[in-house]
């Protein structure tokens, strides 16, 4: 198959959002789902013991990676097809 | 005969005196300590550890009551801990949602996880106003209770300046450690062993007042 200048141009963009997030889940830990909060350590002052709570951050995990991934496989498919050679078929149908 | 019996009681003296097995603090006889805090300081924590998954989760519901005469915790010390089941919390939504569902923990069933000691098999004097414990007790969770072996440390904190910023009266400070095995408790689930480990880590820290 021949792919033109816009279909390879689609590949590569649809390649790269898929790297990117490959790369920065990652970079993140690796983790299977993603998170909003994480448990922190904190030392209590009086019994010299530490404790944990909640903080707010996010984490970009493997289920974000797949979701993104699916949706750039979608996109990029249907751009291919769109920006096919049209001219082709045109010949073929006045031959 | 009546020598024998002196030195006799006069070894189990010493012993009493040399090998305490309570607190030496201001405090005197039966003391009673609440764990309710609604600032949500008392915590209850689980770890799970999988090749492809860990988890870790959280309480801040921790409530009870334990009582104990302060020269003598070995033999006294009584008293349960527990804590709504709905409380515990993962950090993800979704898998907190599931958590609680009829297929692992069943929070509407079985809406309460409690810990009831039961004895102290030994104790360590760490300092004059910190033991180190080894515990017996019933732990319960998805309706089943089992007899298991815990770990903690407790300190106790005269009332003072600083403690008063905390909570009025004297202070009772608890760390624990155990470990329970899911599928002793009736969990049973397809993805235990691969997403969640069957052996659970489990942590307390909680603080308490006798002026309740």
């Amino acid at each position: 198959m021949v792919i033109n200048r816009k279909q390879k141009i689609s590949l590569i963009i649809g390649l790269a959002v898929i790297i990117t997030a490959v790369i920065i889940w990652l970079i993140d830990g690796t983790y299977v789902f993603t998170q909003t909060k994480v448990l922190i350590e904190k030392k209590d002052p009086l019994f010299g013991t530490t404790y944990k709570e909640w903080e707010n951050k996010f984490i970009w995990g493997l289920d974000l990676t797949l979701v993104i991934s699916a949706i750039s496989i979608v996109s990029s498919s249907f751009f291919v097809y769109i920006f096919r050679n049209k001219r082709k078929s045109l010949d073929e149908i006045k031959n | 005969m009546k020598s024998k019996i002196s030195i006799l009681f006069l070894i189990l003296f010493t012993s009493a005196v040399i090998y305490p097995q309570g607190f030496d603090v201001k405090a005197k006889g039966i003391q009673k300590f609440s764990f309710k805090d609604d600032k949500g300081r008392n915590q209850a924590t689980f770890h799970s550890v999988t090749p492809f998954d860990e988890v870790d989760g959280l309480t801040t519901k921790v409530n009870g009551i334990v009582s104990f005469n302060v020269s003598d915790v070995k033999n006294t010390l009584q008293g349960e801990i527990s804590f709504p089941t709905e409380s515990l919390q993962t950090g993800i939504t979704m898998r907190d949602r599931d958590m609680k569902a009829p297929k692992w923990l069943d929070a509407e069933r079985y809406p309460t996880i409690s810990f009831k000691i039961k004895k102290v098999t030994s104790i360590q004097n760490l300092a004059s106003n910190k033991l180190k414990v080894d515990l017996l007790g019933d732990f319960t969770l998805h309706g089943v209770t089992k007899e298991i072996p815990v770990e903690a440390t407790m300190t106790y904190l005269d009332e003072s300046p600083e403690t008063e910023a905390r909570e009025p009266g004297d202070l009772l400070g608890v760390t624990a450690n155990f470990n329970i095995t899911l599928s002793q408790y009736n969990i049973q689930n397809m993805i235990l062993g691969t997403r969640v480990s069957d052996n659970i880590s489990i942590g307390a820290n909680i603080v308490g007042t006798n002026k309740f």
